[in-house]
């Protein structure tokens, strides 16, 4: 494990966020250390994707600290986050439907990447891509779409890497090889913030595990230990 | 050959602005998922714009560059800024009325700065007499400037959306705002950037079809010209810019094929070649492949509440009692003013029906009115000149050719969904107010003569049915408001059944209905049915309570601000229906009407009134562009704050009944008016909640169900030390925080 003193590239520090009036995080606290897979797991509506959203900017905080390699960000927008080299890759597919493989390529631009790197990262890693470049997104199927939206992250030589729900609706084949292209990525020194529901996917390849509850992150540690609470925690022992 | 190629000329010429016109509608659309209602608008008011810098003695190419490269972009970036942005995630018929206001809002103000009624003219570039030979047909230098500009703009704009990152982030901005922000992209700025572009595009095409459709410069009819466009836009399913193109080439071909080639006796040809657009539009919605059902819900902000038959019904009968004292307040022509604004309530109430209750639109609910209303004319009619009255097989038969006509229309429309159903009726309406509105040439069918529309105007009787003859204004007025509660309490009961569940299932996910076992095509098919017959009652009571009708009454603008204003008062509401379609038949005019009647009456202050005529208008349609903040309309807004008032605020309640009655005493006395009475009542209907809320404000004590806390709320400390207390736990044991075990846990080293 790479960077364990070494400060955290991406911090929450007592972070809170909600709906309208509704309070759906009520003060979390995560640290992802650099080239480091942090694993959120946690059962539904426990208050992940919300703080996935909070951290890509596309949720304000409404309390707390949101730090980016030590910096307060509270309040950041999503696409200056995206700029500072956060890839996040939202819960469903992260694709454009109405636009094809390339040009999806293309809008992945924004941060400052070339179409090119892009193009012959995504499709060296992902053959299938680059035989349907010029095919709509939303026609592809569910795996090609996650492979699509993975690629992102693969040509745009981000620092935080956030992946909501990698695993949803696909097959555990393809979810188990999306896993191995993430751990690919930490290895070659990428921070990965996953929230997953499936823990089993994600905790071979996690190198810290925390596990949220209503709203809150009520442990953290290594992927062992968290499993084992899990059990008990989601049956309400 | 010559008359031939002339007319392919003029043809492709037509086409060419159509598809300038059509694209920037295209271009709107994929970047925002708005359908530019206000397209033709803009480009009316950039036309205007580009005349008034003529009129000051700039050079053509100065005013020119000004409209094109000032005016139109800084209209479209304006139009996103203030109002399209809020308007992600609203429905369809949002989308639609925003836009709606925003036209009708355009041309009360260009009628407002350019008197209506002088006469102005664009001339083409060059001059009309600048032109080329051939093939020995004449082409005029601006003909040709129509042509190259087309085809630039086309292969342009297909080289932006493909070939520029710029294009594919518009794009993008439709399907997913969220995923291009996380993108590094701002999709606010792609957005405003296409509509900046889309709206110099509705100008350039608005400078260069005036000169080639006659020169005459007019509000409505160049608004309508540009609205022809949309056929072209659909031939490209609203995505495609080459099939756009290739539509709007075929549209101005057809016209003036039709021009050329058809008899040009009686009004048929001409009224044929200007319905063409909307009949082509028609057939394209139709034939074309649609969108498959999607899966998901429709996700929207509107929101109504239910009503219960009970309530109907205590409202109806109040609504008619009340109606019945304000009537005695009013003097005849004021009865008849409220009998003519609750005629337009019923056709209002057609709307609540259709897309209220079951999420379809009707762009056209006039249009149904005026097939009732000749149905009425030709075959309800009994006595001749005063003594003339209509009979009630008469009405019946026009309420059925109504629902026949909503049936005929809806069949084959029934796969179209939101928008596209919205501009199918739409191309009805227009179709039905050009072709059979107009269609005053006497026409010969087995072996009987008839005309359809006989002098441009009908003459409708007052009804007669029994006992009952609607001959003065007070039984007009009380006949209308009584039906009105009626059919109020009927669809108040017609929602609380399986049917009208059904229908809201329908509305929320078709998907999912379909999957349930409902047959989709018969509920559509029984709604739209419904909602035209009650359309068509109101249209024959409108047109009664008229006397006389034409084709004004019946018009696309007509239907437009009915539904504008039912939309802005809540159209999920019978009240809804009740405000709005009152606000469109009586009030507007009457505002209008008072402030001209002022403006003639006293010479010195005549601007001032007729500058507050004006305002009325074009404020009417503000509030039409407010929509998109409130979708679920006002009357959802103060029936709530009653709501509240009944449980926390009765006193205000009384007060508020108490002011109204001391009101109507000084109305009955004559020491205030009786419009002076109406809008003090409103005033007093409208602000009551407000109050209410301020003395709930006032005297509460906050009281939050512990089983609600932190519900409504932010979840605070205070409020778990009250839960705990409420609960009975020790506060020791209260984690008000992570335990600080945890968070040492959380940040160590693993």
């Amino acid at each position: 494990m790479t960077g364990t003193e070494a400060e955290p590239l991406l911090e929450l520090a007592g972070v809170r966020a909600g709906y309208g009036a509704i309070e759906v995080l009520h003060g979390v606290d995560l640290a992802l250390r650099p080239g480091s897979l942090l694993a959120l797991l946690g059962p539904n509506g426990g208050g992940k994707s919300t703080t996935m959203r909070v951290c890509a900017g596309l949720h304000p905080a409404t309390g707390g600290e949101l730090r980016l390699a030590g910096r307060k960000v509270n309040g950041i927008s999503a696409q200056d986050a995206a700029k500072l080299g956060v890839c996040s890759i939202p819960e469903g597919r992260g694709v454009f439907p109405n636009l094809t493989v390339r040009e999806n390529l293309w809008a992945a631009t924004g941060t400052g990447a070339r179409l090119a790197d892009l193009e012959e990262k995504a499709y060296g890693r992902f053959p299938i891509l680059g035989k349907r470049r010029d095919q709509l997104a939303g026609s592809m199927s569910g795996g090609e779409q996650q492979m699509l939206a993975l690629s992102r992250a693969l040509g745009t030589d981000p620092a935080v890497l956030l992946l909501d729900e990698l695993s949803m609706g696909l097959a555990p084949m393809i979810v188990t090889r999306m896993y191995d292209t993430v751990a690919g990525l930490v290895e070659e020194g990428l921070s990965v913030l996953v929230a997953e529901q499936f823990a089993r996917a994600v905790l071979p390849i996690a190198d810290t595990a925390a596990l949220m509850l209503n709203g809150r992150v009520v442990a953290t540690g290594a992927p062992a230990e968290i499993e084992g609470r899990m059990a008990g925690d989601y049956l309400g022992g | 050959m010559t008359t031939f190629l002339t007319y392919t000329i003029l043809g492709l010429v037509l086409g060419a602005v159509y598809s300038i016109a059509a694209s920037g509608l295209v271009l709107t659309y994929n970047t925002s998922g708005i359908f530019n209602f206000a397209h033709g608008a803009q480009a009316m008011f950039g036309t205007f714009l580009y005349w008034q810098f003529q009129q000051w003695g700039w050079p053509v190419w100065l005013a020119l560059v000004a409209v094109i490269g000032v005016v139109g972009p800084a209209m479209g970036a304006a139009l996103h800024a203030v109002i399209m942005k809020g308007l992600r995630g609203t429905a369809d018929v949002t989308k639609i009325i925003v836009t709606v206001s925003v036209l009708l809002g355009t041309v009360y103000l260009a009628q407002w700065v350019w008197d209506p009624d002088q006469a102005r003219t664009v001339d083409m570039f060059f001059g009309t007499g600048a032109k080329v030979s051939l093939g020995g047909v004449e082409v005029r230098y601006h003909e040709i400037v129509c042509l190259v500009a087309a085809v630039a703009i086309a292969a342009g704009l297909r080289v932006l959306f493909t070939r520029t990152r710029a294009g594919v982030v518009m794009r993008g901005s439709v399907d997913d705002p969220d995923l291009l922000r996380l993108n590094g992209h701002d999709p606010e700025r792609a957005a405003m950037l296409s509509w900046a572009l889309g709206s110099t595009l509705a100008v350039t095409a608005g400078v260069l079809i005036v000169p080639i459709s006659g020169g005459a410069l007019d509000a409505n009819h160049l608004t309508l010209l540009v609205i022809d466009a949309f056929a072209a836009a659909m031939f490209g399913r609203l995505r495609s810019i080459p099939r756009t193109f290739a539509g709007a080439m075929v549209l101005g071909l057809a016209a003036n094929y039709v021009l050329a080639y058809l008899p040009s006796a009686g009004t048929f040809t001409g009224n044929l070649r200007v319905s063409l657009p909307m009949i082509i539009l028609f057939v394209v919605l139709v034939v074309l492949p649609q969108d498959r059902l999607r899966g998901a819900a429709v996700r929207t902000r509107e929101r109504y509440r239910p009503p219960t038959v009970r309530s109907a019904a205590v409202w109806g009968a109040v609504l008619v009692a009340g109606v019945y004292l304000y009537s005695l307040l009013l003097s005849d022509a004021g009865v008849t003013t409220l009998a003519l604004g609750m005629t337009f309530a019923i056709i209002a109430l057609s709307l609540t029906v259709l897309t209220g209750y079951a999420g379809e639109l009707n762009l056209a609910p006039l249009a149904f009115g005026a097939v009732a209303t000749v149905v009425a004319f030709h075959f309800g009619v009994q006595g001749s000149g005063l003594a003339a009255r209509l009979n009630v097989q008469g009405v019946l038969l026009a309420v059925v050719a109504a629902a026949l006509a909503g049936g005929l229309v809806a069949l084959p429309a029934l796969r179209l969904r939101g928008l596209y159903l919205a501009l199918a009726t739409l191309a009805f309406g227009e179709f039905l107010s050009n072709m059979v509105l107009r269609d005053t040439t006497e026409h010969e069918l087995l072996g009987m003569r008839f005309t359809l529309f006989p002098d441009g105007s009908l003459v409708v009787p007052p009804l007669k049915a029994g006992p009952l003859d609607l001959r003065n204004g007070t039984s007009s007025l009380m006949t209308a408001t009584v039906l009105f509660a009626l059919i109020g309490i009927g669809l108040a009961a017609l929602r609380g059944s399986g049917y009208g569940r059904r229908l809201a299932a329908m509305k929320d996910s078709p998907a999912a209905t379909a999957m349930l076992g409902q047959n989709l095509v018969r509920l559509k098919l029984s709604v739209f049915m419904i909602s035209a017959a009650i359309a068509g009652l109101g249209g024959v009571l409108m047109a009664s309570a008229s006397g006389t009708v034409s084709q004004e009454n019946f018009t696309f603008v007509g239907s437009l601000g009915l539904l504008m204003l039912v939309v802005v008062a809540g159209i999920g509401y019978i009240s809804g229906a009740l405000v709005g379609g009152l606000m469109a038949g009586a009030g507007s005019a009457v505002l209008v009407a008072t402030f001209n009647d002022l403006a003639l009456a006293h010479e010195g202050m005549a601007n001032v009134y007729t500058l507050l005529g004006h305002l009325v208008l074009v404020l009417t349609a503000l509030v039409g562009m407010g929509v998109g903040r409130n979708p679920s309309g006002f009357v959802h807004d103060i029936a709530d704050g009653y709501r509240r008032m009944r449980d926390g605020a009765r006193p205000v309640l009384y007060g508020g009944g108490a002011v109204g009655a001391v009101l109507y005493v000084l109305a009955v006395t004559g020491v205030i008016g009786a419009w002076t009475f109406g809008i003090a009542a409103l005033c007093v209907a409208m602000f009551l909640p407000l109050a209410g809320d301020m003395y709930r404000a006032e005297g509460r004590v906050r009281r939050t169900p512990p089983e609600l806390a932190g519900v409504d709320e932010p979840y605070t400390d205070e409020l778990r030390t009250e839960l705990d207390r409420a609960l009975g736990l020790p506060a020791a044991h209260r984690p008000a925080r992570l335990a600080p075990a945890l968070r040492g846990e959380a940040n160590a080293p693993a």
